[in-house]
């Protein structure tokens, strides 16, 4: 087994996961493909990039690149602080976009009636708006001055502050991998404990499936719509920040105007896709699984056949994934888990009033 | 004389560009049922919905108890008492029916919601034997008992009900008018949308016939109910 190669896998997985989440989580609610997500992602990234430049610079804190001794060797380039400013402002970033989305334009549209053509050209229009945005931003402060800067992707310094050397550095584990899988098992833990332990989530659910009763029933689905729209965009945002600390995992190019955004939207809505389009747990397993392909599959494949130069094509072979799958399992692995793996139907209980009624 | 609950006034509405209701007057009376029929594609859900705030209303005024709510979005007019029972899709399938009651209930006290579940129980023990089943598994009656059930446990000040017994077999659908004719025992007010003429009008006290997007009588159900050439207005010739 590969280590590096493993550990590449998670960071990339890790991120298609985060962006597939909020493709499916708009889908399900706004019923519109978001082709605009990933660039929400970059968006993020930008402004993080820029407030880890200014606080980095305005406190005048240098990298260390000791790695200290210990138990677990680690190093610790820059301080804490630097990464958590970095990620909330990506996640403020890309909530910032999508809100800017949802409220400026599709929510308009969806009040005059629009057809979910109309939705889904008008996010690509927003698509393009964002990246004029970033063009315009990038010709005045220069994007890659900031990233020298902060000194990320320069091969030596960006989240191996983090990295963790584990029986005296023969096994390494990347701080960005770790930092990453653990995100995206977090988020997974607590979607599921929104949606099935709490009463919020119960209503995203009823809005999810009958728009219309749980508006009789007094739900402000549209509240409910801006909230998916609202992790959706923090998740985004979360996503490019991770993109920012790592672009070379999967070949992706360094952060631009465009880039990486215009390379991963394929392989984002594939995740998407191969999750099941309508399952939000499902989107997170479909965006790991198309890492999964794209850095690690392809890789061996590469090894197999002596084909090296078949990396660069790791996108068509998701793509080939993804046609399998809509051949084979158009429901996806959520519908594949439905009809191999969920329990049945539970069997009706009697007296457990009482206790059903503690748990709201 | 009963209050009025409902009032329309000169209403025109339809959906998006698409104008279904022209100059609807009427007024629903506290504690009756009243019987909206005609033939399809007359106007009947769409009035019904126009009640509710679900379809867009171009001119004139809907009232409850005298308070203006034409503009009022759908879930401001639950909050105010109203509850809608669709004719499809009026219960969450991928719920369970605990949670369907919990979501029926969410903005209620704790201690209120308690005693309106055990309310529910009484009226549909058979419910009480389903709360953990998905609510999408259950028979199309066990479906519709929920379907009440939520709107009882919201204890509405009025009920509308959108045919209730479209796509039942005439045992069940008899089972659940029979249901609705509790309900207004109960003390709720009700409309009724009903594709069965003659078994909505018996039910009802008020009957209001719709066609073309107008209203072609509203009087006491049984007098439509009597009216010789029902057939002739049903069909459209008014």
């Amino acid at each position: 087994m590969n280590v590096n190669i493993l550990m590449g896998t998670l960071v990339y997985g890790s991120v298609l996961a985060l962006l597939s989440l909020g493709i499916t989580l708009i889908y399900m609610t706004t019923k519109v493909f978001n082709f605009a997500h990933p660039r929400l992602s970059l968006f993020g990234a930008y402004l993080a990039i820029t407030a880890m430049a200014a606080y980095i610079t305005g406190k005048g804190i240098q990298p260390d690149l000791t790695v200290h001794e210990g138990i677990i060797p680690y190093r610790l380039a820059y301080p804490a602080s630097v990464y958590i400013i970095g990620a909330v402002v990506a996640i403020v970033g890309g909530i910032i976009a999508a809100m800017v989305e949802y409220y400026l334009i599709l929510k308009p549209l969806l009040d005059r009636g629009s057809d979910y053509l109309q939705l889904m050209i008008a996010t690509l229009a927003y698509d393009f708006i964002l990246m004029a945005v970033l063009f315009l931003y990038n010709t005045h402060v220069k994007i890659v001055s900031l990233l020298n800067k902060i000194n990320v992707q320069s091969t030596s310094v960006d989240f191996s502050s983090y990295d963790l050397y584990i029986m005296k550095g023969y096994l390494t584990i990347p701080g960005d991998a770790l930092y990453s899988t653990l995100i995206v098992l977090i988020i997974t833990a607590a979607i599921y404990i929104l949606l099935f332990k709490t009463t919020l989530g119960v209503k995203m659910r009823a809005s999810i499936e009958n728009p219309p009763l749980a508006e009789v029933l007094g739900i402000n689905v549209r509240r409910i719509y801006a909230l998916s729209w609202i992790i959706s965009g923090a998740t985004a945002g979360l996503a490019g920040f991770f993109i920012m600390m790592r672009p070379s995992v999967a070949g992706l190019k360094p952060i631009s105007a465009t880039s990486p955004a215009d390379e991963i939207v394929v392989s984002a809505f594939a995740g998407s896709i191969v999750g099941g389009v309508n399952s939000i747990f499902g989107s997170l397993a479909g965006g790991m699984l198309i890492g999964f392909i794209e850095v690690y599959v392809t890789f061996f494949i590469g090894i197999a056949t002596g084909l090296g130069a078949i990396t660069k094509y790791s996108r068509v072979i998701s793509m080939f994934a993804v046609g399998l799958f809509l051949l084979f399992a158009p429901q996806g692995l959520a519908g594949l888990y439905k009809k191999y793996l969920a329990p049945p139907p539970a069997a009706p209980e009697l007296g457990e009033e009482e206790h059903e009624e503690g748990e709201g | 004389m009963a209050g009025v609950v409902l009032k329309l006034e000169k209403v025109n509405a339809g959906y998006g560009k698409l104008q279904t209701l022209f100059d609807i007057d009427l007024e629903i009376p506290e504690g009756m049922i009243t019987v909206i029929v005609g033939p399809n594609g007359a106007g009947k859900s769409t009035l019904l919905k126009t009640m509710f705030g679900l379809t867009t209303v171009y001119s004139g005024r809907v009232l409850f108890y005298g308070k203006d709510i034409t503009r009022l979005p759908p879930h401001e007019r639950a909050k105010l008492g109203m509850a809608f029972i669709f004719q499809l899709n009026n219960i969450f399938a991928e719920l369970t029916v605990w949670e369907n009651l919990k979501l029926a209930g969410h903005d209620l006290p704790q201690d209120v919601f308690r005693e309106r579940v055990r309310e529910v129980f009484k009226t549909f023990p058979r419910l009480r034997e389903r709360l953990h089943q998905k609510a999408g598994t259950m028979s199309g009656g066990e479906r519709q008992m929920l379907a009440m059930a939520i709107g009882i446990i919201r204890k509405p000040k009025i009920f509308l009900i959108d045919e209730p017994t479209a796509g039942l077999a005439p045992k069940l659908a008899r089972e659940v008018l029979a249901n609705v004719k509790r309900l207004n025992e109960q003390g709720y007010t009700v409309v009724l949308v009903e594709q069965n003429v003659k078994a909505g009008l018996e039910i009802g006290h008020k009957g209001v016939l719709v066609v073309n997007g107008r209203i072609a009588f509203d009087g006491p159900a049984r007098e439509l109910l009597a009216q010789k050439d029902l057939a002739k207005l049903y069909m459209g010739v008014v």
